[in-house]
C-alpha cells in the first residue's frame, strides 16, 4: 500500500478520535493538525517497518500521546538548533553544543536541498515561529498551502531519517 | 446558556475541521465528506453505512471496518472518509426496527448518482417492489425498459450499492430459484423470509 492509501485508511479509521485526543491535550486547533499529520507520519513509518499490529487503535492513541506531550520540548530544540545554525552562517562564533554535527550538518544539507517552497515555510514555521496565517501573508497563497508545505518538508526530512 | 449538547457540537466540527484539512494535506482527498460506521451484529451479519450530504450512498455486507474503509476510499477517490457513528443514527434506529420486523419499509435519503442509465433504472424498479412481493430478472428488466436484458439488470442489481433500502434481494429467477446475491445468498434468503415473502427453508 503507498503512503497516500495507508494515511488515508489510517485518518478514515482513526481521525476522528485521534484529532478529539489532541485537542483536548493541546487545547488548539493549528498544533493538534500539526501532531495529527505527525502522529499519520510516524504511524506510516512504524507500519512500514513492523506491520500492523493487532491493537492498531490503541497504539495510534500512544504514539498521538507522545507527540502531544513532546510538542513542546521538541520545537523548543528544534529552534535552538536552527538559531545555531543561522549564528553560524552569520559568521558568529561557533558554540560548543550538544547537538552532534554530523547530523547538524546533514540536517542542513538536507533543509538546503528542499524545494524552495517548502524550505521557506519550515524555515519561517520553526525558525521564526510564524503562524500559518503570516507564513501565508509572507509567501503568498494561503494558510492550508503554507501548511501543506511544512508537511511535506518535515515528511522528507522524516522519510530520510534526519529529523 | 449554553448546553452540553451545543458545546459537543461545537467540538465536533472543530474536531472534523481538523481531519478534513489534514486529509487535503497529506492525501490530497478534498471532496466533500463522507461519514461511514459499521454495524457489528445484526442478523444478516457486519454492515458498513456511508452517506454524504445527499443522503445514505452505501449499505454493504462487509467483514469489518477495515474492509469496508478499503472498499470506500477505492469507491469515492477525492471523498475524506470521517467515521461519525452519530450522523448515521437515523438510518441506524430504521435498520433496528426492520430487523425487529416492527416497521419492514424505510424513509432514507438515497443516494445513487454513483449509478447510472439502464442500472439506474433497474435499482428504481427494485425500490418500488412492496415488501413482501418478488419480481423476477425478466419482469425487472422490462420495467427499467428493455425486457430483453435480464442479465444486465442482474448485474445491476448485484452492483446496488444501498443493500436492503433498495431491495435487490426482492429479485428471483423465474423459476422461484434465489438466483445471485452479492452479500451472500443466506443473507438474501433471510431477508426474503423476514419479509413474508418465502417460506423459511426447513433444516
Amino acid at each position: 500500500m503507498d503512503h497516500n492509501a495507508r494515511v488515508a485508511r489510517l485518518l478514515a479509521a482513526h481521525g476522528i478520535e485521534l484529532a478529539r485526543h489532541l485537542r483536548r491535550l493541546v487545547r488548539d486547533d493549528d498544533v493538534a493538525q500539526d501532531l495529527l499529520q505527525d502522529t499519520l507520519l510516524r504511524a506510516h513509518r512504524a507500519l512500514t517497518r513492523l506491520g500492523r499490529g493487532a491493537n492498531e487503535r490503541a497504539w495510534l492513541y500512544r504514539i498521538a500521546t507522545n507527540a502531544a506531550l513532546n510538542h513542546l520540548r521538541d520545537r523548543k530544540r528544534e529552534r535552538a538548533a536552527l538559531e545555531r545554525h543561522a549564528r553560524e552562517r552569520n559568521g558568529a562564533a561557533v558554540e560548543p553544543d550538544t547537538l552532534d554535527t554530523d547530523r547538524r550538518e546533514a540536517l542542513w544539507r538536507r533543509v538546503a536541498a528542499l524545494p524552495e517552497r517548502q524550505r521557506t515555510a519550515l524555515t519561517l514555521r520553526v525558525a521564526d515561529e510564524l503562524e500559518y496565517d503570516d507564513i501565508a501573508l509572507r509567501m503568498g497563497g494561503t494558510a492550508q498551502a503554507a501548511r501543506a508545505n511544512v508537511y511535506q518538508a518535515v515528511k522528507r526530512l522524516r522519510l530520510e531519517g534526519i529529523a | 446558556m449554553t448546553t452540553i449538547n451545543e458545546r459537543r457540537s461545537a467540538e465536533d466540527r472543530a474536531v472534523e475541521r481538523i481531519v478534513l484539512r489534514t486529509f487535503a494535506n497529506t492525501t490530497g482527498r478534498d471532496g466533500e465528506p463522507l461519514r461511514w460506521t459499521v454495524l457489528d451484529d445484526t442478523p444478516v451479519g457486519t454492515i458498513g453505512l456511508a452517506s454524504g450530504a445527499a443522503g445514505l450512498c452505501r449499505l454493504d455486507f462487509v467483514k469489518g471496518d477495515e474492509h469496508f474503509v478499503g472498499r470506500l476510499l477505492e469507491a469515492f477517490g477525492d471523498r475524506p472518509l470521517l467515521r461519525t457513528p452519530g450522523a448515521l443514527d437515523e438510518v441506524r434506529r430504521q435498520l433496528d426496527r426492520y430487523f425487529a420486523g416492527k416497521r419492514l419499509t424505510f424513509d432514507v435519503d438515497v443516494d445513487l448518482s454513483a449509478v447510472s442509465g439502464f442500472s439506474l433504472r433497474v435499482l428504481q424498479a427494485a425500490v418500488r417492489i412492496p415488501v413482501g412481493d418478488v419480481l423476477t430478472y425478466t419482469e425487472i428488466a422490462a420495467k427499467a425498459g428493455n425486457p430483453r436484458a435480464s442479465r444486465a439488470a442482474g448485474n445491476a442489481l448485484h452492483h446496488n450499492p444501498v443493500a436492503i433500502i433498495v431491495p435487490c434481494h426482492r429479485i428471483l429467477r423465474s423459476d422461484g430459484t434465489l438466483g445471485g446475491y452479492g452479500g451472500g445468498l443466506d443473507k438474501k434468503e433471510w431477508l426474503l423470509e423476514h419479509e413474508g415473502a418465502r417460506e423459511p427453508s426447513l433444516g
